[in-house]
Parts: C-alpha cells; structure tokens; sequence
C-alpha cells in the first residue's frame, strides 16, 4: 500500500492583537476576493451549537485538494462567509450533496468550463432563515442567498483547493462562482414544491444541487399561453453553444410566477411542461456537428441511439426528467430563465436538509436527480 | 502602554482542513523505447486524440514497437477506472497520453 502524507494543519494559531484581521486573511489566501468576516472563539461556538457540537467529525471530503471537512473547519468557514448559525445546515447539506460521487464535484472544480453549484432551497427553512425567492432572487440584496452561497465556495476553495489557475482551470469562471443560491418561490408557484414532485413531504426541507452555467433571460411578454411562453424558453435552450446541446447531461428552468401562471391556467402541470420543453427544443445534429467540415464528428457525449444524421433533431438533454422546473422570482414581470448544465459529466442531487442520512453513492442518479 | 498589552493576542484559523493523500512514486524509466509494447490513452477529447494519433504515429516511425494498444477512458471528466490503469499496467510497457480541450 501506498505511504500516506497526512498534512497537519494547525487550526488554531494566534497573531498580535494589532494585526487587522481581514488584511491577515487576505494576506494567507483564504478569501474569495471579498473581506472575510474574522472568526472568533464565540462565533465557532455557536456555529458547531447548530452542527451539533461534533467538532472532528467529517462532514466529506472536498476535491480536487481532497481537503477533509469536519464540522469544525465548515463552522470555521461558515463564520467566514458571513452566515448566521440558523443557515449552517443549509450549507452541510449542500455540501454533503456536492460532494456525493455521482455530483462528480472533482470535475466541477477542475474543468476549463464555467459550471459551478447552483444550489435551489425547498421547504419550511427558506421562510425559517428568511431566503428571498422573489424580486431579484439570484441577485445581492439577502444575507441568507448570499452567504450560503458564498460559504459553499469558500469550503470550494480552501478545503476543496480550487483556486483559480491552481486547481480550477476553468477559462472564464462565472459571476456565480461567488455565490448560486436561491429558494424556489413555492407561495407564488401554481405547481406543487419541486421537492415534493420529487418525493419529499411538503414539511421537509430539501436542497437541490446541479453544476450549471449562469442563468440565461427569457422574456416574453405577448404569449397569454402557455405555448407561446413556452416557445420562448425552447428558443433560448436550442442554441449549439452551451454543454448540454453537444453533451445532453441535465438543464434547469426557472419559470418567473407570471409565466408559471400563465401555463397553469390552461390546466398544463409541471409534467406537461417539461414534456414541451424537450419535445420543441433541440438543434439539427449537422449544426452541432458543423456539417462535418472539420472533420467527421461522431459525438460520443451524446446517447448511442440518437440518429446522427444532418437533418436528426438532437435534444437539449435526454429525457423530461433531465430539465429541473422551478417556479422563482418576483410576482410581477414576464421573464424567466434557462439555466444550462455542465453535461452528462455530472448528475443533480437533490437532498434532505433536515434528514441527513450518511452520505451513499447512488446507484439510480444517471436517468434522474439523485435523492436521499 | 505595558509590555503586556503590547503582547496580547488574538486567534487566527485555518479554514483548509487537511488533506491526506497517498504518494505513489514514479515508475522506473526504459532505458530505450525500441520495441516496446506502448498503450496510448485516450482521455476522450477531441484535440487530445488528434495530438495522441498523431503522436504515437511519430513515434512509432522512430521506435518501431512491438504493439500499439490504444485505450479509452469512460469520460475525460473522470479519472481511469482501476481495471483500466491494471489492463494497461499488465500489457504494456510504456503509456502516453494527452490532455487537450
């Protein structure tokens, strides 16, 4: 067996009482380019209160640094990024999710590509720590969005070592890269709560995770059906650019309430939506294939039985099951958003916040989201 | 200001945890590539494979190998299956293989 390097890292160090902090942190690399909030004796301490006061128990380990996460270090981190201790299982069970095989997080962190975890909350904690899925609901403005969020890239990078240019390679990154979170809308859906169209009881929390681009618009303000609204989104999905349409794997759909309102009201449900949406949206295979002019292009990121010929329509993703419908947003304004995945190097997991069942490699995640 | 107060100080954390890995020394280097069995892995990626194919074919011209054996892995976004790397370790000599995007 192979000798094994165990690097000790000191927890705990002290510095001059004169030292200001937050130049310190920046000055040791444990920021994600914004101040850091310093972390304190009483403020570890209330965060691991809300883990449940295990301090070296190991929540995952985080790749590509393989760096192990106990629930002290993610207590550490959790009052670095700015979060009240009410958000700290939100984040543990987003990262227990992350860091699920089937998430394949190494390739997340590592790839040339700008995918980083989109992290989507369902269930009664989203009011209980006072998330905003309305107004601006993927932009600033909301402590518990933006610091569950910036707190999962923070154990991305300092456990997880994806440093940009080291270990994250990717060429451009993605404004979400700071932080991806939002809460599904549920008050303002027409459709039942994600996770319980999943399976879940609507009394429990739920966290889904999938490595995604940043949202993309969707407007569409003349369509009083649900066709025409959904024509839009199958415009935005069908375009040869982004992962999913040369490498199929998962998308998400954010529909904006009126939108969902009005594909509701002509009796369509979740279901029937993501059947139109797969149906109508695709590219020709000659327009991802550049009609062959660089070469004869197979494709073997896509399924082995899609017809290959020029004119074949190629799907955005391989099945319904593979777009993730979510309701978010403000109640006015007739937009919504595509939100395409990494490709099928990777596999959504949707899990429990309240549950926390020891961490499996799912056997059933290729076709659907993976669910604990 | 006493010198007490002038020591004081005040906690740092590390946030990075720590890492354990398993160091895996480098194989020992032929002293000649003449008439080896060389496997070529393919890490699936379009660029990578045409600089491999056209690698292992200069290669080939200039050490004449006993056997060419060429492999693919399950996806460039994961690292090659175990039963994969013994395949390779069990019938060949030498391996390349590229990375390109």
């Amino acid at each position: 067996m192979a000798p094994t390097a165990k690097k000790k890292v000191a927890l705990k160090n002290t510095v001059p009482s004169d030292i200001d902090l937050v130049e310190w942190y920046y000055e040791q690399g444990f920021s994600d380019g914004l101040p850091v909030v310093p972390p304190t004796p009483g403020k570890i301490a209330a965060m691991l209160k809300e883990l449940g006061d295990v301090t070296e128990s190991a929540v995952c380990r985080v790749p590509p640094r393989w760096g192990t996460l106990t629930t002290e270090v993610l207590a550490i981190n959790l009052v670095m990024a700015g979060c009240k201790p009410e958000y700290a299982r939100v984040v543990r069970a987003a990262l227990v999710a992350l860091t699920d095989n089937a998430f394949n997080l190494n390739g997340v962190q590592a790839t040339t590509h700008m995918a980083s975890p989109l992290l989507v909350v369902n269930g009664p904690v989203r009011g209980e720590i006072g998330m905003n899925s309305g107004y601006n609901t993927f932009g600033s403005g909301n402590r518990a969005n933006a610091t569950i969020g910036r707190a999962v890239r923070m154990v991305l990078l300092n456990v997880g070592g994806a440093w940009p240019g080291d270990l994250d390679k990717s060429t451009l990154g993605s404004p979400a890269k700071y932080a991806y979170c939002i809460a599904e809308n549920e008050e303002e859906s027409p459709f039942v709560p994600y996770h319980v169209d999943k399976g879940f009881d609507s009394s429990e929390s739920t966290v889904f995770a999938m490595a995604a681009e940043p949202p993309h618009s969707i407007t569409n303000h003349v369509a009083d059906d649900p066709e025409g609204v959904l024509e839009s989104v199958c415009s935005a999905m069908s375009t040869f650019a982004h992962n999913n349409a040369v490498s199929g794997g998962h998308c998400a759909i954010v529909l904006g309430p009126e939108h969902a309102k009005t594909i509701s009201s002509k009796g369509w449900s979740r279901s029937d939506t993501r059947n139109f949406l797969w149906m109508h949206s695709g590219n020709r295979f000659g327009d991802i294939a550049f009609n062959h002019r660089y070469g004869k292009i197979y494709n073997r990121n896509l399924p082995k039985w899609y017809k290959r010929g020029i004119e074949d329509r190629i799907p955005i993703v391989s099945s319904p099951d593979h777009i993730h419908l979510f309701v978010a947003g403000g109640e006015a304004g007739r937009f919504s958003a595509f939100i395409p995945g990494w490709g099928h190097m990777t596999n959504p997991v949707l899990r429990s916040i309240s549950g926390l069942p020891a961490a499996t490699t799912a056997t059933l995640c290729d076709d659907e989201a993976c669910q604990y | 200001m006493t010198s007490e107060e002038t020591t004081q100080q005040q906690a740092v954390y590390d946030p990075r945890g720590e890492a354990e890995v398993d160091l895996v020394p480098l194989s020992t280097r032929p002293k000649s590539l003449l008439h080896l069995r060389l496997a070529v892995l393919d890490n699936t990626k379009w660029n990578a494979g045409k600089l491999l194919r056209k690698t292992m074919s200069k290669l080939d011209e200039e050490f004449s190998f006993e056997s060419i054996n060429y492999y693919k892995k399950e996806s460039f976004s994961k690292v090659a299956s175990a039963p994969l790397l013994a395949e390779i370790a069990e019938h060949n000599d030498i391996a390349i293989t590229a990375i390109g995007d």
